[in-house]
């Protein structure tokens, strides 16, 4: 069995991690023992990581992802909230959660300089939400004990608005972008201007549905701050790992997840800086489930190797003749 | 006005004259359309032999007569047809209402079909039926001729784009009555798996490569795929060895296939193309769904999928029988639909004559 130390082992090649993860869930996994067979890849295979198929991320909406002998510990639910079925992701070790959580948050927000407040109504209702569990995390480990989640009683949030500004502390909103953009309307609480926002979730919002750029302007207009003090968190059920783009819409990862852009007429192929695909993930954090990950996200990435969300890939209509008009006009 | 016995008979000689197996010019577009290699000859050869059976004189005179034909309703009027299509002459019933209702022909002709078509409006001309018709390739080429109405195949997400050119080049603005397909697959329904069913459901999902609207996407049976794979993938390969098939699938199908072993979903690997027991909307090709049920399951599919869908199709005494809103076709007739069909339940004569 693999350590969770040796996962967030930066001082190994992630390479090296990554192909050691290979081989333990290529013999311990079920579903990706045959999936990696058909690609004529074995446990013993000698691959890069590059050279990896990625699973397509319904299968965590088909049948239990998890290597042999373990039992889940936890079971992360999405929200289904598009009328899908809804994906779940078995979690046989929360601990590698938790420090997954806590190393890469407090890479961009140490806990010394920031208090964090949580805006996520949405998520509250689903008891399974890997967000939720994240931000809970969040709050219980906080050293001051100023971590918490948006009080409904807005005196409540004015005496904690008071001991953040006698700590020195910033403020860190953190809510999916739905729920921010309802309290930057409703105006019930004013957050003093250096406060900084951390948004997530998709773009679909109660109101419609808008790029990553049109709610970042309209986030920064409703709290009355710069758009440079918004910053995005990108993650989901099936993932351990989060990404964080900070002051913009360009995400970076952590040591332990590299993401690439993939073609959607082949997978197995990248695609160039500013090309458009869907985003592929292999995040180590995943052990026990599975690490390598084809989102049905569509993305970009730059020539620095930071990638940018783009919304949902909508598949083509390749049947019939509808689809052609567009390359006839 | 020329009356209606006269106007079929011309029609139909200038038909019959572009499908005479002299006609060098049918001949030569064949070659150019097989050479180029838009379309493979096992696929228009299939398509000319179907149409020199579906447009016969009395087949004409019936779809006339069921759409209410009245020669010379559209003199005067101009007619743009978008032709954009994954089968040869993919057109040519928008092209012959057009000629029918005595309309002016504007072709905006596929750049994957280009040949064609120009065929049998040389034919229509030798019999002066389309004296003052306009085709091209290039929308652009048509710009400023202002037709009175549109027929296309298209999209939601497509309909704006289409309509902003046609507005941009004077061909169209935004209240000229425009008439769009934007069903994309068919349904089977089988109940045996007799060797004159399975023939003709190995056509109708294979044939064109399976990329047409009236291709079938999802087949619904009495018995799950495994019962019958190994007898369904020889029909299937005997019908390639006759028609290979054209185009090749994108590797995500290969994907997919690795993916449904890992996750356990039954299934046919043909290497060009994948069958699977399971039933999802279909959007992609080379993908057909088997499904086992019966006539409550079809119904089931019909309601859930009714936006996308062409036909269904069924064998023996449920032809002709209504299913949820749709009348239940003959399988064999598939891929050899007659000149009356209606593409998206709309008979285009018809509503040309009232439209415009």
């Amino acid at each position: 069995m693999i350590s969770h130390e040796f996962i967030f082992n930066n001082e190994l090649s992630f390479e090296e991690r990554c192909r050691r993860v290979f081989q333990y869930q290529a013999e311990k996994n079920p579903v990706l023992n045959t999936f990696f067979e058909v690609f004529g890849l074995r446990p013993d295979s000698k691959v890069n990581p590059d050279e990896i198929p990625l699973l397509p991320i319904r299968a965590f909406k088909e049948m239990p992802i998890l290597c042999e002998g373990l039992k889940p510990e936890l079971v992360f639910k999405s929200s289904g909230t598009s009328g899908m079925e809804r994906s779940s992701h078995q979690i046989a070790d929360p601990n590698i959660y938790k420090i997954s959580i806590e190393k890469e948050f407090y890479r961009h927000f140490p806990a010394n300089q920031y208090a964090l407040i949580c805006h996520l109504p949405g998520y509250r209702q689903n008891p399974d939400s890997s967000l939720i569990w994240m931000a809970q995390h969040l709050v219980n480990i906080d050293p001051d004990g100023l971590n918490t989640f948006l009080p409904d009683d807005p005196d409540e949030f004015y005496k904690w608005k008071e001991r953040v500004q006698k700590k020195g502390k910033k403020i860190l909103l953190f809510g999916a972008a739905f729920g921010l953009l309802d309290l930057a309307e409703d105006q019930q609480v004013e957050f003093p201007e250096t406060t900084e926002i951390l948004e997530t979730g998709g773009m679909k919002t109660h109101h419609r549905e808008m790029t990553k750029s049109e709610l970042r302007d309209t986030l920064s207009e409703g709290f009355g701050i710069k758009p440079g003090q918004i910053h995005s968190e990108y993650g989901m059920c099936e993932l351990l790992s989060q990404m964080y783009a900070l002051s913009g819409e360009w995400f970076t990862t952590p040591h332990w997840v590299r993401v690439t852009i993939r073609n959607s007429d082949n997978p197995s192929k990248f695609c160039n800086p500013g090309e458009e695909g869907k985003i592929g993930i292999i995040d180590l954090a995943n052990l026990h489930s599975c690490s390598f990950i084809l989102t049905e996200d569509r993305g970009v990435m730059n020539e620095k190797g930071d990638f940018k969300v783009l919304g949902r890939w909508h598949p083509e209509n390749l049947r019939g003749c509808n689809f052609l008009v567009d390359q006839e006009i | 006005m020329e009356n209606f016995e006269n106007h079929i008979e011309r029609v139909s000689s200038a038909i019959e004259q572009w499908l005479q197996p002299d006609n060098y010019f049918l001949k030569e577009a064949i070659d150019r359309t097989v050479n180029e290699g838009m379309f493979s000859f096992p696929d228009v050869k299939h398509r000319i032999l179907t149409l020199k059976e579906t447009l016969r004189k009395e087949n004409l005179e019936r779809w006339a007569r069921i759409s209410g034909l009245r020669p010379g309703s559209l003199s005067g009027k101009q007619v743009l047809c978008l032709h954009a299509g994954n089968l040869p002459l993919v057109g040519i019933q928008d092209l012959l209402a057009v000629v029918l209702t005595g309309g002016t022909y504007l072709g905006k002709l596929s750049k994957k079909d280009p040949y064609l078509l120009p065929t049998l409006i040389r034919s229509f001309k030798n019999y002066q039926l389309m004296n003052d018709a306009y085709w091209s390739t290039n929308l652009e080429k048509l710009a400023g001729n202002k037709a009175d109405a549109v027929l296309f195949a298209g999209s939601k997400k497509s309909v704006i784009k289409v309509n902003e050119k046609l507005h941009s080049l004077k061909i169209a603005d935004p209240d000229t009555p425009r008439l769009m397909r934007t069903a994309h697959f068919s349904i089977a329904y089988i109940r045996d798996n007799k060797p004159e069913t399975m023939e003709q459901l190995t056509d109708a999902v294979f044939r064109y490569g399976g990329a047409g609207c009236r291709s079938v996407a999802i087949v619904v049976a009495p018995f799950h795929l495994h019962s019958v794979k190994c007898t369904f993938t020889d029909y299937v390969e005997a019908f390639w060895l006759k028609n290979p098939q054209h185009q090749k699938p994108p590797e995500s199908l290969f994907h997919r296939f690795a993916f449904n072993k890992a996750i356990g979903v039954e299934q046919a690997w043909l290497n060009v193309f994948l069958i699977e027991e399971n039933v999802e909307r279909p959007t992609d090709t080379f993908i057909l769904y088997w499904m086992k049920g019966g006539l409550e399951e079809v119904e089931n599919i019909i309601k859930k999928y009714r936006d996308g869908l062409q036909s269904v199709y069924a064998t023996g005494d449920l032809i002709g029988e209504k299913m949820v809103d749709l009348i239940a076709e003959p399988l064999s007739e598939a891929q050899k639909p007659p000149i009356w069909w209606k593409p998206d339940g709309i008979d285009t004569i018809e509503w040309l004559q009232k439209q415009v």
